[in-house]
């Protein structure tokens, strides 16, 4: 008799599989494992596409192509509801500071996969105004080349960042920062930023003032009598 | 050889545009010149205004449709006393006819009037040759950098600025619109990452409940700098550059590139290449065409058109892809004619892609013409009057839905459209719905052109056997030496053009896309401006939405097919 691993899909022998304790009808796993497979199968991609391959882009998430069957159909334009940041086409200097702003706004786990040459090292595009390769700014984790890639690629992409939350990886830090352009500062090191919340929220303490970010909520009942609402004061 | 000279007195004053410009402004026309059938009259920049508005208002020129504006570096040119030009194009859409009108400007005093007043779409123009040669207009409204970010030091077009030199800009500029202090308005940004825009535009709008009181639109997020790359690159490696200038429709462009080159080495590409040309291009235009309908009515909330469409795209991406081993960037046009000839079965392949749009159009109409949400979301929404539509630019399908039937396919035949039969749809309304029903009628239409060009699909070679232009066949090149060298000089030097100006100018899927050439005899070419359509038509957006709800400004947006590529460049 075998049971379904739920994570490869595959039907096994329960006594060979590590974390199923021998003997029993019972599967017991870590809690890891059954999270990171629901990671893998949900991914929530944020689309920034700029150029033509926002173009093939749009072939992958197309009927044809169909990322429907990755789990990943579900396209968020809010960076708060996205996994992954699916940087498609060229990145110029003026686009810099609100690719990083989004990619500061996902929440973690995050995965960024960088589409085509342009978004890669800049392409052929060598010049002025045109950035050289989003890891400047952000890290990625999975880079496809192609100008543009094919859907192919793109899916073969979508399933290496599946293997890697799979195997419980994190996604790294900026690689292109020593390149000319903005500053890496840590963009992706969490203990660090905690690090720096900490201290400004001290700073902010010794001058007598909140922590910042807070927001006070007013209680309704609060109203003025002439009934309009006070939310505005 | 021809050269840029001056035409003789007499020949010029046959031209009306410059016996009414000379008749008014005397001495302060300097000179005239009609290169490969472009007429080009410079003026002193005294008359600069003055002489635009002649041809705009003078009934025998009537140039009304303003086409584009742009400045040109000419630092190294030791002949001209002034390092810069100004070249204006506009045509006349009653006497079919195009017209550059150019000023010079000395390099220290840059400075010529403002055509704001004369025509709506040079605003932004006038921003640009600001923004990347520092020439300015006086009496522009508001001229600032509009490709470049705030935080960028020169001016990155003039010659003597180095290529690959960056600035980095750490924050996107924050205000678009001037709000006043206490305002209860709601100030909106829409874009330049957000569904509705359809790549990276920017509109910022101010809100009183939903609906728009103000915007103001910026650009500029995908400026990647082809004009700056076409400088030093030969006139064959542009080709693939173009192809990402439009990407929905890339083969157009290379199309345009390579009459727009033909035009100005006067060599032209063999019959078999010119059909293949009208195919790949009507079947771009198709495509095009099925992605700006699905898309703008995925705005809306109706995915289910996007899914039956892209069925159809597909198989124009597989057609393309046997032809030249690209699905959308295809850089399949060379010089002279194509890469390379079709596979044997290509004839069958075109007419079962075909098969697949009709059926898939047929769906997609019955899925949305009559549909009533999707009348009431578009009907009398965005509406752009004949007489605005020309003085903002616009062109093609956009310009069609106003009322006015100027398509280059038509009026200036190029690539043997002459031959085919085919009907251009015009709009009565100028609204959104227009201009939806004129792409599909647009589409049925192309049908139209690739079956005819098929059933007369002329035999023989694809690519000119002119070797000043068109690379020898291989086998030639292993076995004989002339051609060897004739391939090494051919690869090494480039093509070399004769110093001169043209404007070549194809109707691509948005309209009129128009390359602005200038040689100066070396293998680069001195200077290129693309004239982008939707520049053009992106320009009026912000001044549509005005007054407008919030969900009129998403429909809209959609149906003016805006191409972040083509837009910045």
């Amino acid at each position: 008799m075998g049971l379904l691993d739920i994570i490869t899909g595959k039907y096994v022998d329960p006594t060979h599989f590590k974390s199923v304790h021998e003997g029993g009808n019972i599967i017991t796993t870590t809690v890891d494992a059954v999270v990171n497979w629901g990671r893998k199968s949900s991914i929530w991609p944020f689309p920034f596409g700029t150029a033509c391959c926002a173009i093939e882009f749009m072939a992958f998430t197309g009927s044809h192509y169909d990322v429907a069957r990755f789990g990943s159909e579900v396209l968020r334009f809010s960076p708060r509801q996205a996994d992954l940041l699916l940087v498609a086409g060229t990145v110029v200097d003026k686009m810099g500071p609100i690719l990083k702003t989004i990619y500061d706004q996902m929440p973690e786990p995050k995965w960024v996969i960088s589409m085509g040459v342009c978004a890669c090292s800049g392409g052929f595009y060598r010049s002025y105004h045109t950035m050289q390769g989003i890891d400047e700014i952000i890290p990625v984790d999975v880079y496809v080349p192609g100008c543009p890639p094919t859907p192919e690629a793109l899916l073969a992409a979508l399933m290496k960042i599946q293997e890697r939350i799979q195997k419980g990886e994190q996604s790294k830090s900026a690689q292109g920062a020593h390149r000319v352009g903005a500053r890496a500062e840590g963009s992706n090191d969490r203990r660090e930023r905690r690090h720096i919340w900490a201290d400004d929220d001290a700073a902010r303490a010794a001058q007598g003032l909140e922590p910042r970010g807070r927001i006070h909520f007013k209680l309704t009942e609060e109203r003025d009598e002439s009934g309009s609402g006070s939310h505005h004061a | 050889m021809p050269s840029m000279q001056s035409l003789g007195r007499e020949l010029a004053l046959a031209k009306p545009a410059y016996r009414i410009l000379s008749e008014k402004f005397g001495e302060k026309v300097t000179s005239v010149t009609d290169y490969r059938g472009d007429l080009a009259i410079t003026v002193d920049r005294a008359a600069w205004r003055e002489a635009a508005l002649t041809l705009r208002d003078h009934p025998e020129l009537d140039y009304k449709l303003f086409l584009d504006l742009c400045g040109v570096d000419y630092l190294t040119d030791e002949s001209r006393p002034d390092r810069f030009e100004v070249a204006l194009h506009v045509y006349s859409v009653t006497h079919k006819h195009h017209i550059r009108l150019k000023t010079s400007l000395p390099e220290r005093n840059p400075v010529c009037e403002t055509l704001t007043g004369v025509y709506k779409g040079a605003n932004w123009f006038e921003r640009e040759a600001f923004d990347l040669y520092g020439i300015v207009f006086s009496g522009h409204p508001n001229l600032t950098r509009i490709l470049t970010h705030d935080d960028f030091v020169g001016h990155p077009m003039r010659k003597d600025f180095p290529t690959g030199k960056r600035f980095v800009t750490k924050k996107p500029k924050e205000w678009l619109l001037h709000v006043p202090k206490g305002s209860e308005h709601l100030v909106l940004n829409v874009g330049p990452s957000h569904p509705a825009m359809h790549g990276t535009f920017r509109v910022q709008v101010l809100l009183d409940g939903e609906t728009i009181k103000d915007s103001a639109a910026e650009i500029g997020y995908l400026h990647r700098n082809f004009e700056k790359m076409a400088e030093e690159r030969t006139y064959w490696q542009i080709i693939p550059y173009t192809d990402r200038l439009n990407y929905c429709s890339a083969f157009i462009n290379g199309h345009g590139w390579a009459l727009a080159v033909e035009k100005l080495l006067g060599v032209a590409a063999p019959a078999r290449a010119e059909a293949i040309r009208v195919i790949l291009s009507e079947f771009s235009r198709i495509m095009d065409h099925l992605v700006c309908i699905s898309t703008n009515v995925v705005d809306l909330g109706a995915i289910t058109p996007f899914f039956v469409v892209f069925r159809a795209r597909e198989e124009i991406y597989d057609l393309l892809d046997s032809v030249c081993g690209a699905r959308l960037t295809v850089s399949y046009v060379r010089i002279g004619g194509l890469a390379q000839d079709v596979p044997d079965d290509f004839e069958a392949r075109c007419r079962k892609t075909l098969e697949w749009i009709r059926e898939v159009s047929e769906q997609m109409e019955n899925l949305l013409t009559r549909n009533a949400i999707f009348a009431n979301r578009f009907k009398d929404v965005g509406v752009m009057s004949k007489d605005d539509a020309l003085s903002w630019g616009w062109v093609g399908p956009c310009l069609r839905g106003s009322g006015i039937g100027y398509d280059i396919r038509k009026d200036h035949p190029y690539s043997g459209y002459d031959q085919y039969d085919f009907d251009v749809p015009v709009g009565t309304v100028g609204d959104c719905y227009d201009r939806y029903l004129v792409r599909v009628e647009e589409m049925k239409q192309s049908a139209r052109i690739i079956e005819q060009a098929l059933a007369k699909l002329p035999k023989g070679d694809v690519i000119t056997h002119d070797r000043k232009v068109a690379l020898p066949p291989k086998s030639e090149v292993y076995s004989n030496i002339e051609s060897l060298m004739n391939h090494f000089k051919l690869v090494y030097d480039g093509i070399l053009a004769a110093p001169g100006e043209v404007y070549g100018y194809v109707e691509g899927a948005n309209g009129e896309l128009g390359y602005y050439i200038v040689s100066d005899g070396k293998k680069h070419p001195a200077r290129v401006k693309v004239r982008p359509p939707c520049y053009n038509i992106y320009q009026a957006y912000p001044e549509m939405i005005k007054g407008t709800m919030i969900a009129d400004a998403v429909a809209m947006i959609g149906g003016l097919n805006v191409v972040a590529g083509e837009l910045d460049r």
